[in-house]
Formats: C-alpha cells, sequence, structure tokens
C-alpha cells in the first residue's frame, strides 16, 4: 500500500471522501453557524427581527426572572429525570422478556417500536383525549360502573407535567427496547455458557454478566433520551398546551413563545442559549466519559 | 420576454409581463395584482376572503392570497421572514397595536389620498382609526369587528332555568347562573380552555365592572389603575365564572363544547361574536341562542372591540401598486364590508352601514347597535385578549396571569392583582 503514489490513493478514496465530509461540513456549519448567531442575537435589544447593537446581559436576566422560565425549568428538571429513567426501566423490561425467544418476537418487536414511528404531534393529540377526565379513561372506568375512580391528571396543575412523562414514556420506550435487545444478543454466548456451568442462576446471570455489558448502551440512551427530553416542544403544545395555566411550561416552549408570540427575539435568543447550556451540562460529562473509555482502551 | 411570459401566466398573467417591460406599462394601465398574506383558510373566515378575492377579480384584478393556516403567530413568521427577505407581501393581516410595531421594520404604503376620497375616517370608530393610522397616516383598513364580550344564552338552558330575561349587569349574570344551576344545567358557563380564552371572561368582567377603570389599566397601563379595587372586583367575577366552567376542558378550543351549549347542558358563553358564525357553520340553527351585549354594571353596553384589518406593504411594482389601491378602495366599500360580515358574523367596520336588511342576524344587529351607544358613552374599548390593547410581549405576560388565575383556584383575587401589576412592570 505504501509503495503506492499518495495522489492515486486520494483519488480512489476521493468518493468516500465527498460522501461522508461534504454534509457532515454543511450540516456542522448550518448548526454552528446558527448556533452562534442565535448566541449574538441573544445580546441584542432585538425584538420583532434581529437588530445590531447591545445590552449585555439584560435579556437574559429579563428571561431568568420570569415566572413562565422558573417553572419551565423546575419542569425540566422533574420531567427529564422521570422520563429518563421511565422509558430506561421499560426498554431494558421489555427487551429482556422479549429475549426469551419467545414466539411472535418480531411482530410484538414491531408493536412496541411503533409508537415511535407517530409523530409527537399525534401522540399528544390522542393521549390528550384518552387522559381527558370527560370523556377519556376515567369516564370509561366510570361508565363501568366504578364511578369514584379519578384519574384527572390532565387538568390538575400539580400532576399534569406527569401526563407528560407517561406520553413520552410511551413513545419511545420501543427506542430503548431496540437499543437494549440489539446489546443483548451481543452479549457473547460462551459467556453465559460459562457462567451457567459455573452454576449461576438466570438472575445473577443477568445481574452480573449481561447487564455489565450493557453498561454503554445504557450510557447512550440516556444520552439520547435526554437531549430529547431538554427539547420536547410538540409533545406538550398538542397535549397540555403549556397548561393547565402555564403549570407544564418547557424551556423549548417558552423560547418558541418570547420569539414568535410575544415578538422578542432578543429574550428568546437568551432562553434558547440557555437551553443550549442545559444541553452541554449533559454532554459534556458525557464526552469525558468517552474520552476517559477511550484512553483506558487504548493504553489496555 | 418569452420564458418570461409563460411564467408569468402560471403565476398571475399579465401583471408580472407589465412589470417586466415597463413600455408596455406605460403604454396600457396595468393590470392590478395583489400578492396577500392571512391566517384564513377555512371556515367561515376562509369563505369570506375567497369571496372577498372573487371580487378582486371581477374588478380586473389578479388575487394572489397565501393563506398561512393555524394561530396568528404563524401566519406572522411567513410574514416576518418575507419583510426579511426584502419581499414583503403587498398586504397582509395584521391588526391592533402590531401595526404600528411592525411597521417600522418595513416601508408601509400610505392611503392618505384613498381614504380622504372615500370620506371613510368620518365613519370609522375613532379608537379603532387611530390604530390604523400610526404617526398620523394611514397606512392599515380595518375589515371586520367583532365584540369579544358577547353573551351567548342557550334557548334549552334557558328553558330548563325557566328564565327568560338577557342578563343587563354582573349581578343578573350570576343570578342567572345560579338559576340554570339549579334546574340542572350542569355547566352554566360554556367555555374553551385556551389562553385568549381565559383572556377574554377577564376582560369581560372589568370591562363590564368599568370601562374607565379598564382603560386606563390595560389600555394606558396606569399602574394606580391595576391595583383598583374595580380590577380586584373582576378577579371575583372571574373565578365564579371559572367555579361554573367544565373544568375537563383542558386546552380545548371552546368550539368543542358548542353541541352541549346548544343542547342546553351548558348555559351561556361569553365569547366573541365570530361564535355566531362558528355556530351556524356547524349547522346550529339561530333560534339554538340569543346573542346579547356582555354583562355591564352601568347597564349601558361596553364593546370590547376587536378589528381584522389589512397592512399594506411598501411595493415598487406598478402592477401591485394598482392592486393594492384596488384592495383599498374594496375593503372601505360598503358593500363589500357587508359581504364579508354576513359570511363571518362580524359586523361591518363603517358605522352607516343598515343592517336592517335580510342576511344580518338579530345577534348583528344588536351588536352593532351596541357599538353606537358604547361609542356614544364612551364604553368602546379595545380588546386585550385579542390583542387590541396591547403589543403581543405584553398581552401575553398579562394573560400568563390570568390563566394562572383561571386553571389554579387557590391564587385569590388579592395575589392575582400583584402578580397582575408584578407581570405588567416586568414586561414594560
Amino acid at each position: 500500500m505504501s509503495t503506492r503514489p499518495a495522489t492515486l490513493d486520494t483519488m480512489r478514496r476521493l468518493p468516500e471522501y465527498l460522501v461522508i465530509w461534504v454534509p457532515l461540513l454543511l450540516a456542522a456549519g448550518h448548526l454552528i453557524s446558527f448556533a452562534l448567531w442565535t448566541i449574538w442575537v441573544s445580546f441584542t435589544p432585538s425584538t420583532l427581527v434581529p437588530v445590531t447593537g447591545w445590552v449585555g446581559l439584560r435579556n437574559y436576566n429579563a428571561v431568568l426572572a420570569t415566572r413562565n422560565w422558573n417553572i419551565a425549568f423546575d419542569n425540566l428538571l422533574l420531567f427529564g429525570t422521570a422520563f429518563v429513567l421511565l422509558s430506561l426501566l421499560m426498554g431494558l423490561g421489555l427487551a429482556i422478556l422479549l429475549d426469551q425467544r419467545i414466539r411472535g418476537e418480531n411482530v410484538l418487536r414491531s408493536i412496541f417500536l411503533y409508537p415511535l414511528a407517530l409523530s409527537f404531534v399525534v401522540t399528544g393529540t390522542a393521549w390528550s383525549w384518552l387522559l381527558n377526565p370527560g370523556i377519556g379513561i376515567q369516564k370509561l372506568v366510570n361508565n363501568l360502573g366504578w364511578t369514584s375512580f379519578r384519574f384527572d391528571w390532565l387538568i390538575d396543575r400539580d400532576m399534569a407535567i406527569w401526563t407528560i412523562v407517561i406520553a413520552a414514556v410511551w413513545q419511545s420506550s420501543g427506542f430503548a427496547m431496540a437499543l437494549f435487545l440489539a446489546g443483548l444478543r451481543s452479549v457473547d454466548a460462551d459467556l453465559v455458557k460459562a457462567a451457567q456451568i459455573d452454576g449461576a442462576g438466570p438472575l445473577r446471570i443477568y445481574r452480573r454478566v449481561i447487564l455489565p455489558v450493557l453498561w454503554p448502551i445504557t450510557v447512550t440512551v440516556v444520552v439520547i433520551q435526554l437531549q430529547f427530553a431538554i427539547t420536547t416542544f410538540d409533545l406538550v403544545r398538542a397535549l397540555t398546551g403549556g397548561g393547565p395555566g402555564i403549570a407544564t411550561q418547557l424551556p423549548a416552549l417558552v423560547v418558541y413563545d418570547f420569539m414568535f408570540q410575544r415578538g422578542l427575539l432578543g429574550r428568546g435568543a437568551a432562553a434558547a442559549v440557555l437551553m443550549l447550556l442545559t444541553l452541554l451540562a449533559v454532554l459534556l460529562p458525557y464526552w469525558a466519559w468517552r474520552y476517559v473509555q477511550h484512553r483506558r482502551a487504548s493504553r489496555a | 420576454m418569452k420564458t418570461i411570459t409563460r411564467r408569468g401566466a402560471l403565476a398571475g398573467a399579465a401583471g408580472l409581463a407589465a412589470a417586466t417591460s415597463p413600455g408596455f406599462s406605460r403604454a396600457q394601465a396595468v393590470k392590478p395584482r395583489l400578492t396577500v398574506i392571512s391566517q384564513w383558510s377555512a371556515g367561515s373566515d376562509g369563505a369570506a376572503i375567497t369571496a372577498l378575492g372573487k371580487k378582486f377579480e371581477e374588478k380586473g384584478g389578479v388575487w394572489q392570497h397565501s393563506p398561512v393556516p393555524g394561530f396568528t403567530t404563524e401566519m406572522m413568521n411567513k410574514l416576518r421572514a418575507q419583510i426579511m427577505a426584502g419581499d414583503p407581501p403587498a398586504c397582509s393581516q395584521l391588526k391592533g397595536p402590531e401595526i404600528a410595531a411592525w411597521s417600522k421594520i418595513a416601508p408601509v404604503a400610505t392611503l392618505d389620498e384613498l381614504v380622504a376620497a372615500a370620506g371613510y375616517e368620518k365613519v370609522v370608530a375613532p379608537d379603532l382609526a387611530k390604530l390604523h393610522k400610526p404617526g398620523g397616516k394611514w397606512i392599515a383598513l380595518p375589515l371586520q369587528i367583532y365584540s369579544t364580550n358577547m353573551l351567548f344564552l342557550s334557548k334549552r338552558a334557558m328553558d330548563k332555568a325557566k328564565a327568560d330575561k338577557v342578563p343587563v349587569t354582573w349581578a343578573d349574570f350570576n343570578a342567572l347562573a345560579e338559576q340554570m344551576k339549579a334546574a340542572g344545567v350542569t355547566h352554566p358557563i360554556a367555555n374553551g380552555g385556551t389562553r385568549p380564552d381565559d383572556g377574554q371572561k377577564f376582560e369581560a368582567a372589568i370591562a363590564g365592572i368599568s370601562p374607565t377603570v379598564y382603560r386606563a389599566a390595560f389600555m394606558n397601563l396606569d399602574a394606580k389603575a391595576l391595583k383598583a379595587p374595580e380590577v380586584k372586583a373582576a378577579f371575583a367575577q372571574v373565578r365564579k365564572i371559572a367555579d361554573w366552567m367544565d373544568p375537563n376542558t383542558a386546552a380545548q378550543h371552546y368550539s368543542t363544547n358548542l353541541k352541549r351549549f346548544v343542547a342546553g347542558e351548558m348555559g351561556m358563553m361569553i365569547q366573541g361574536g365570530w361564535a355566531q358564525g362558528v355556530l351556524l357553520n356547524s349547522g346550529f340553527k339561530l333560534e339554538d341562542f340569543i346573542i346579547a351585549p356582555g354583562p355591564s354594571d352601568n347597564g349601558k353596553p361596553v364593546f370590547l372591540l376587536n378589528a381584522d384589518a389589512f397592512i399594506f406593504w411598501q411595493r415598487k411594482e406598478a402592477d401591485l401598486q394598482a392592486g393594492q389601491k384596488l384592495m383599498a378602495q374594496l375593503v372601505m366599500d360598503p358593500a363589500i364590508q357587508t359581504m364579508y360580515s354576513q359570511i363571518t358574523g362580524s359586523i361591518p367596520v363603517r358605522t352607516d352601514v343598515d343592517l336592517s336588511g335580510a342576511g344580518w342576524s338579530d345577534g348583528q344587529r344588536r351588536t352593532a347597535a351596541a357599538l353606537k351607544d358604547a361609542v356614544a358613552s364612551n364604553q368602546a374599548v379595545l380588546s386585550l385578549a385579542h390583542n387590541m390593547a396591547q403589543e403581543n410581549g405584553m398581552t401575553a405576560a398579562i394573560i400568563d396571569v390570568l390563566t394562572e388565575y383561571v386553571k389554579n383556584k387557590s391564587i385569590t383575587p388579592d395575589q392575582a392583582v400583584a402578580r397582575l401589576t408584578d407581570a405588567v412592570e416586568g414586561a414594560r
């Protein structure tokens, strides 16, 4: 290989470079330029359209002082944690059950994955009818005879955020399941056999042999779900509209509200940058962890 | 030239051809062309603007309407994008104080000559006129008027309660609601759960209690008026209304409940005049409901004004300018306003249109009469909930407080007043 002239090698690999680097650079350029632009707008007095000027941290202070943002951020912590944990557990549970070499696995897998194919607006709208106490699940159970049954989280401002958790978990535990299932299938069968020969029971095998192998997949699922949680918008919009009142606001809704509803681009951009910082708070530790893993692997 | 002509035939026929060849446009009058953006795409709104477009075409114009369905904000996003690209539509929907705000970000056309020639200013309510001529120049034209605080009474619920008197004051209103509740009307108030809906209940309450305080507090944002006892009383009235509503409505649109309202399961609805168009469009009859001005404690009607309007953006093309002129003339024309309002259920902007003929409902006649009375007694005010009193940023900050108050029964009127003043200060 090394004897071949470098130019010829480059020529041969040109399609690869083009296919990989051109879209990658375009995407990255797009993303970075818009992110930089948003950061710049967040320091300007822009209202209906972007304008030049410098107002320092005024937009940030204004956003942080609004009730909307504070409610949204509290909601994000609650929703983010609950959603990630529940979808993780659901996904893992489903994957383990499916991994028992059962009949009809393909059908079941499609069923559990199917919600992912729906748009969040559809999910949100469907659940908004199901969860509406006047027409949905509560009404059904009431009509079946259990008249004191109450399931009115959708209109309870303290519980409404959990309806979003329910819908989001329903939508995306199939995704977690698919990743975990792939992980389970990639576990070396010899390892499992060896454990069996050593007399380990199925519980012990899962705890000691299989789950440790799934660790990197778990981290991936958590990171993907977290970044989804932080950017959730359409689901809330369709399910609760941010209500009752403003009880289920999430940061993405606040950004949209400032930018397009209120015509305050500067403040909206500031809220968007705060969201980006939240995302980085999730991603930076992940990247650091990946880096450490990588270093360890190359040293070994 | 040939390719341009062919493309022109697709997009807007001779208009474009005329614009691209100045010699042609000088030799012959250009064919008026109008590019329009609005959110009106379906239902009675869509039917009305389509009918307006037909009239425009009958006068020899080329009508190019791009509806952006959904919320007004979606329409505004398209408008913003086009303005930033340097290609604003010749004419777009926009209303209230946003007309002044948006006119600062892009050049607008001046309509003073056309308005003067039509003698239009004399027949428009003064507060309304002011919104459409920021800086003293007419740049936008109101198209139709709604009152946001009309009281709709379900005939069947009235029969159930054996009531036949239309409530005039808030005390009458509360008494009737109690009466309905006692007679087995499950929810005396039919409602939706959206933000403007919550805002509307509050503005109807405060304007009905005192239009003077409403004007000072919500149109002029007077800090003292915002803390007035009347504002607190309005919050207390809204709490009563909220207790009579169906809590299960969540964030749904008010129209979801129209069937139950007509059936008499719900008794009254405080809604804009547009609900008439929606009711009729849903197949209900005028005999199913009564429309009256919203409760007013001094007995004289209070009119919370909401008006749809068109703003005209500056364009250099001769055909677009001709189109703007034709459109302005049409919008000011009493016959066109009659046609438009008869489709949507609104009332004409012109105060000199006769509503006695067929095609108008009693509700519309009553609305028009209420506007006349309200203007005479200085009780015609601009709606907050529908973005007529304040720019969107301020409106949204106030509605946050109102919508939270409606949905959260543990907030007291005193706390609500405090939150309201905080929200206004924060958004100033």
